[in-house]
């Protein structure tokens, strides 16, 4: 339940080992490698680059990688819509050996899947330029001449088109306008569209010419093709169409016969992640000619582990030694079931700093209440920790992040049973509303305490009481940590002063007569609580002004430091109320499920009734429960970060990042 | 005129139902093209991004709750209608807070959204502080809330 002791691990070892010590390490994942003397000159241990062979492993990675994606788009890998939290499937070290083996295979498998991909690739894009070839012979089909035919001996042809679609006696009539003298023509029409004309005109060779120019005059274009007769060209092209197509088939099949390999592409991309990552340390690492020194952090707890593993065996020095206080120690976490779910929550603010407690306990004990409070209905708590626990339950070997977080809502969904049974809501109202409904009479689920439609100010109050302990607990454990530190003066001033300004604020706010007023209470607390609350909060207030700025030597300073820290009271304030979103969120959950429900219920207790009914229920809950515990998580990590680490967390720590196996698909387990 | 009363009632209660989600729909719809432009990039953010997406969508919530919950105290879901003039304008006095603060705030939640979600697309790991930003914005849309529940289940109990 804290920030787990860290020591510094020191390894001194032959060069011949460093393969198999750094890959045992790797998969060990508890050494955090960090190379502290860097930057110290030394005739015998200097740095070693090894980043030309890291590319090299990162680019067999990527060619594995593509591969893969080849093959999935070939053949979609079945996953289902909760594949994520499946895991990585576990490999055990000689498992591993074995697949390390056929390396080589593999990548001549995924070089041969690239190839036949791209030669698919440029099979495929003939296909659309073979396809409008075919497209623009069909005007020609009728035509039984070569298109590149220009006449005989004594003739001059001209094959083309004209734009748009135009009828022989209009060619006829324009020639004779631009080539009078030109008479001994013949012109076909072999196709007409809209868009253009294919024609054939024939002359003798004296009147090629102003042939030539009243056609240019016309618009006459040459057509597309010089090849042979237009409908052999075409049947050319088709078959070759065809046997585009065959050949993007067979290539596609000889990708799919490389399904099996789907596994092994896999193996590689993560071996060869692995050994880049490897490479990557090892450029970090000082070296001799013959020995290499590995130092970092360790967790306190594994060193004897590591110590017998190295010195077992390999020739090696271990030495481990406590980190300087003032050393940026990496942090990790280990807390019990309870409170190890909200440590997810906890890091995405900052791990603790130097000296900082690890607060997920109290944050766990108060993040389940809140969550609770906020989502307040009973059959949804129950719906939630069905659903986590069942996910849970079913993927065991899912990565710890995301089991985290799923066991940390199954924590709040009990919060949230507890509390919906509190305040008396089962799906809203749906006890009342399927019971007056469908039964006739009516059956009504009563709230353990108060329903806080009925009694807001109540709950309000209650919201608010929550909101003062949270807080409380927030610099409780901010005078923890003084007093741990010897700090007791700084204890008093900053805790104990403000516990006793705030108590009395309290209680003179309670025996006041709006308070008594607005909560309709009958029998205020006596007078004599009030002048308690008078005294405490006077004698805390002028402590604050008059320590609050003990940091200045001048007492003018210190006092006008003084006044400002009692300032702080109005932030006490605006935190408390903050609160009131507690009350907010709750009725919102509750008031709105009721409104589906009413929705359901409007057709009456008729068979057809039930059936809206259900499908509104169904819709409308799945729909409040999503909105709603998205809104309760946002609203508990808010409350967690700014209300409750303001008062004593400031975080900054640095993860604990250990050199480990970062796969994507297996995980390597060392037999321990 | 004496049967005004309700109307004023009623008026309030559409308006916070209204208003909040113009402001709900609008503050949703901009963050979600922020979100669409961020999956495009990395379709694993989805997720994350959904969220930030979805934060300005409580205001709408919050004028719903308001409006049905005025509704029932009014009568228009049952019961009786009949009410002063007083009390009808006191009930729309009631959802003022909502009926102003609820769209401003679900925009001004959406820019922070936004801005979150650029976050986001930039350094995954901190969605935690990137849910903060957005949140912040919502506490007002809270205390209006709280102001209108308070004032509503007040002004219902009054014998005006």
């Amino acid at each position: 339940m804290a920030v787990v002791p860290m020591k510094r691990i020191f390894v001194c070892a032959l060069k011949k080992d460093r393969k198999s010590i750094l890959e045992m390490l790797q998969r060990l994942e508890t050494v955090q490698i960090e190379n502290f003397d860097r930057d110290k000159k030394d005739d015998v241990f200097e740095i070693q680059d090894k980043s030309e062979i890291k590319n090299q492993f990162e680019r067999n990675a990527q060619t594995a990688a593509e591969a893969l994606s080849v093959l999935n788009n070939r053949i979609p890998e079945k996953k289902s819509l909760l594949s994520s939290l499946e895991g990585r499937e576990a490999l055990t070290v000689s498992e591993y050996e074995e697949r390390v083996k056929t390396r080589d295979g593999i990548m001549d498998a995924a070089q041969e899947i690239l190839k036949l991909d791209r030669e698919c690739a440029e099979n495929n894009a003939e296909i659309p330029k073979t396809e409008t070839q075919i497209i623009a012979l069909e005007p020609w089909l009728s035509y039984d001449l070569p298109l590149n035919f220009t006449g005989t001996r004594k003739t001059a042809a001209f094959t083309g088109t004209l734009q748009n679609e135009v009828k022989l006696e209009t060619i006829l009539e324009k020639l004779n306008e631009y080539a009078p003298d030109a008479v001994e023509r013949e012109v076909r029409v072999i196709s007409a569209a809209p868009e253009q004309t294919c024609i054939f005109l024939i002359c003798a060779n004296k009147d090629a010419e102003a042939i030539q120019d009243a056609l240019r005059k016309m618009g006459f274009a040459k057509p597309p093709f010089t090849s042979d007769n237009p409908a052999s060209a075409s049947k050319k092209l088709k078959s070759k169409l065809e046997e585009l197509h065959k050949k993007a088939d067979s290539l596609n099949e000889e990708i799919k016969s490389y399904k099996d390999h789907r596994n092994d592409l896999k193996f590689a991309v993560d071996y060869f992640n692995m050994r880049a990552e490897k490479y990557d340390i090892i450029s970090t690492l000082s070296q001799s000619n013959r020995t290499f020194l590995v130092e970092g952090y360790i967790p306190a707890k594994n060193a004897e582990l590591i110590e017998k593993k190295l010195s077992d065996h390999y020739d090696a020095i271990v030495e481990f030694s406590d980190p300087a206080p003032e050393e940026d120690v990496p942090v990790l976490l280990k807390n019990n079931g309870f409170a190890s779910p909200v440590e997810g929550a906890v890091e995405s603010y900052s791990l603790p700093g130097r000296g900082e407690i690890d607060p997920s306990f109290i944050v766990a004990c108060f993040y389940y209440i809140l969550f609770g409070i906020m989502f307040s209905d009973a059959a949804y708590g129950i719906v939630l920790v069905i659903v986590t626990g069942v996910l849970l339950h079913k993927y065991k070997n899912m990565e710890p992040g995301i089991k985290k977080l799923l066991s940390m809502f199954c924590f709040c969904g009990i919060g949230t049973t507890f509390f919906g049974f509190l305040f008396g809501s089962f799906f809203g109202d749906a006890v009342k509303v399927i019971s007056t409904t469908f039964f006739g009479h009516e059956v009504i689920l009563k709230p353990l305490w108060i329903d806080p439609l009925t009694y807001p100010m109540t709950m309000l109050a209650f919201c608010f009481v929550i909101g003062i302990l949270h807080i409380f607990v927030g610099l409780g454990a901010k005078m923890y940590m003084q007093i741990r530190d010897h700090q007791y003066l700084d204890a008093f001033y900053d805790v104990i002063l403000w516990y006793m300004l705030l108590g009395g604020c309290i209680l003179l706010l309670m025996t006041s007569s709006i308070f008594t007023d607005m909560m309709g209470i009958s029998r205020p607390l006596p007078q004599t609580a009030a002048a308690v609350g008078k005294v405490m909060a006077i004698i805390s207030a002028v402590g604050i002004v008059l320590f609050g700025g003990r940091s200045s030597k001048n007492w003018g300073k210190r006092l006008l430091k003084g006044l400002y820290a009692l300032y702080g009271i109005s932030g006490y304030l605006s935190d408390v109320l903050s609160y009131s979103r507690l009350l907010a969120l709750g009725l919102a959950t509750s008031v709105i499920a009721q409104v589906f429900n009413k929705m359901g219920s409007m057709l009456g207790g008729t068979w057809y009734g039930a059936l809206i009914f259900i499908l509104v229920f169904l819709v409308g809950h799945i729909l409040n429960i999503l909105i709603n515990a998205l809104g309760a998580y946002v609203h508990t990590n808010r409350l967690t970060y700014v209300e409750f680490f303001g008062k004593f967390y400031n975080g900054g720590g640095r993860k604990f990042m250990p050199f480990a196996v970062h796969t994507k698909y297996y995980k390597i387990k060392e037999d321990v | 005129m004496e049967k005004m009363g309700i109307v004023f009632a009623l008026m309030g209660a559409v308006l916070a139902a209204l208003t909040s989600g113009i402001g709900s729909a609008r503050g949703v719809g901009i963050a979600g093209q922020a979100a669409a432009g961020v999956t495009t990039d990395d379709p694993s953010k989805f997720s994350k991004v959904l969220i930030l997406q979805l934060l300005p969508g409580t205001q709408g919530i919050y004028g719903l709750l308001i409006g049905f919950i005025t509704m029932t105290q009014i009568g228009i879901m049952g019961g009786s209608a009949d009410m002063s003039i007083t009390k009808g304008l006191l009930f729309l006095g009631a959802c003022l807070p909502v009926i102003f603060v609820e769209p401003v705030s679900a925009i001004n939640q959406a820019k922070a959204s936004i801005a979150s979600i650029s976050l986001v697309a930039k350094r995954p790991d901190q969605f935690g502080k990137a849910m903060i930003f957005p949140a912040m914005v919502e506490t007002y849309a809270i205390l209006a809330l709280l102001i209108s529940i308070l004032a509503v289940f007040g002004v219902a109990g009054l014998n005006v």
